[in-house]
Parts: C-alpha cells; sequence; structure tokens
C-alpha cells in the first residue's frame, strides 16, 4: 500500500493502524455508508418540507395542546447519551486490536447500553403518540398533524431499524467473535446512530421547540 | 495517548452538546418570544456543527475533505428545496 492510504482518512470512526489490512478496508466502506446517510438526509429534508409548509389549522389542537416539553427533553437526553455510549462502543473497538478479548464484554456492554437508553427514547416518543392522538390530535386530523407524525414517525422508525440492528451486531459479535465483517458493521452503525441524534436536533428545535414560541 | 485524545473529544462534544441543548429548552420554557426563536436556530446550527465535528470527526483537515464536501454539496441541496418550497408555497399564501 502505498504510504498516503496508510493515513487515517476518517480519523475517530475507523479502526486505527494497529488493525492492518481491516483498518484500510474500513476507509472505503464508512465513505460508502456516509453517501447512502447522506441521500437518507435528503428523505428526511423531504419531509422538513412539507412540515415547514404546513400550519396548524383553527381547527385542531395545535402545539400548545398537544406537545409535553418535559418528554421531549427526556427523549433528546436519552439520545443524546447513547451517541455518547455508542461513540465509547467504538473507542472499545479501536482499543481492541483485532482478536476476541477481554474487551469484548466491554463492547458488548456500551452497546446494550445504547440499546437500553434508545428503547427509553422509543418508549417516551410512543407514549407521546399515544397522549397525542388521546388529546384529539391523531394524525388523520389536519395536514399538520399527518405532517408531524410522518417526520417524527419516519425518525421513530430510523431508531427502531437502529436498536434492531445493534442487537443483531452484539448477538453477531457474541457467536463469531470481532472479526472484519462485524468490526464493520458497528462502524457503519455508529454513523447511522450520531445521524440520527443529528437529525433528532432539527426536529426537537423547529418541530417541538419551534411549534411552542 | 491517541484513545484518550478521542475519549476527551468525545466528552467535550457531549459537554458542548448538551449545554446547547439546555440553553433553547430553558428559553422556550421561560422567556419565549422573537430573541428565543433566533437563540433556538443558533443553538441548533452550532450543535449540528458540534455533533458534525466531535462525534462523526469531519473536519477541513487532512484527507477527509471527501466526506466534508458530500455533507456540504447535500446541505446545498437541502437548502434548495427546502427553501424553495417554503419561499414558493409562502408567496402564494400571501397572495390568497
Amino acid at each position: 500500500m502505498s504510504s498516503s492510504t496508510r493515513q487515517s482518512l476518517h480519523p475517530g470512526l475507523n479502526l486505527g493502524e494497529e488493525h492492518g489490512d481491516d483498518h484500510l478496508e474500513a476507509e472505503t466502506s464508512v465513505f460508502g455508508f456516509w453517501v447512502f446517510m447522506m441521500s437518507d438526509l435528503v428523505t428526511f429534508g423531504m419531509f422538513f418540507a412539507v412540515f415547514a409548509t404546513t400550519a396548524p389549522l383553527a381547527c385542531c389542537p395545535g402545539p400548545k395542546e398537544l406537545f409535553d416539553l418535559g418528554s421531549v427533553a427526556w427523549q433528546t437526553a436519552f439520545l443524546l447519551l447513547s451517541s455518547l455510549t455508542s461513540g465509547m462502543a467504538v473507542l472499545t473497538l479501536k482499543q481492541q486490536h483485532g482478536a476476541r478479548g477481554a474487551s469484548t464484554k466491554k463492547l458488548v456492554f456500551w452497546l446494550l447500553i445504547t440499546v437500553l437508553l434508545g428503547c427509553g427514547f422509543l418508549y417516551r416518543e410512543i407514549s407521546d403518540f399515544i397522549s397525542m392522538a388521546a388529546a384529539g390530535g391523531p394524525p388523520t386530523r389536519s395536514g399538520y398533524l399527518s405532517a408531524l407524525w410522518s417526520l417524527v414517525g419516519l425518525h421513530g422508525l430510523h431508531v427502531t431499524g437502529g436498536l434492531i440492528w445493534c442487537l443483531v451486531i452484539v448477538a453477531g459479535i457474541l457467536v463469531r467473535g470481532v472479526d472484519l465483517r462485524w468490526k464493520l458493521t458497528l462502524l457503519r452503525w455508529s454513523v447511522f446512530w450520531h445521524f440520527l441524534d443529528v437529525v433528532w436536533i432539527a426536529i426537537f428545535s423547529f418541530v417541538f421547540l419551534g411549534g411552542l414560541l | 495517548m491517541e484513545n484518550n485524545k478521542e475519549f476527551r473529544h468525545y466528552v467535550i462534544g457531549f459537554v458542548l452538546a448538551t449545554v446547547l441543548t439546555i440553553i433553547p429548552f430553558t428559553l422556550v420554557a421561560t422567556v419565549g418570544g422573537k430573541i428565543s426563536f433566533f437563540a433556538l436556530i443558533l443553538c441548533a446550527l452550532l450543535q449540528l456543527i458540534v455533533h458534525l465535528r466531535f462525534f462523526l470527526h469531519l473536519s477541513y483537515k487532512g484527507q477527509q475533505k471527501e466526506d466534508l464536501q458530500l455533507v456540504m454539496f447535500t446541505g446545498l441541496i437541502l437548502l434548495i428545496m427546502i427553501g424553495g418550497s417554503v419561499w414558493v408555497l409562502g408567496d402564494l399564501y400571501n397572495r390568497m
């Protein structure tokens, strides 16, 4: 390999040179996933555009009747903390130079903590959906509510997918050990998970806080 | 050593993100009004940068420019599509 490829293209979300050839595989793999992630971002952007062009109607309950600021703060805290713990999982992976070792336990620990935090987020989000529907704001009520439910629901679906993905990784690591395949999967998943937190920033700022102002 | 540095990176990012989250929530809960709205947008943009920089490790240094360019190009596309939609429909709304 030429000397230029030995340098890290994506420090942080990568394996590090101690992982040898796995490191080089990871560079292209993570970049490819970034391309997919950006196309997903455009999808989210379109849901935001639809939401931005609707306004709460006088007929139906609006943000003040439907949103629970405390619950949104809890969801934000859960997701931000889970972003940190997923980062800790990637750091643990980097420290573990390849082979199956003592830090497999540590890696699984961080991943499971992340899953727990993600479940906390989902629990809060789903109970908010239920209370919104009960307060007379189901998605069928107005254009604004349809856009709201689709945008927040799309993010919730992504989080659900991310949690399932994480559990699959945990199972894979436990059964097969931390081999190249699961290293790459873990790195891609961590990009996905951080990305969901970024989307959530936009959602809590513009949908919930912006709506309440 | 390298790992310690990265650990600090994550912690710094987490602290900054927490502060930038608490500010808008507090403003909306207590102050409200137009100033809060602008502060809200500012905090959201800053937090976006914090996440990209400290969690996703994007920067303008070294060879990661491809990543950053990809993200910025996507940002441009989003700006055109969302901004355009809001502009056109806002204009129609004002004419009604």
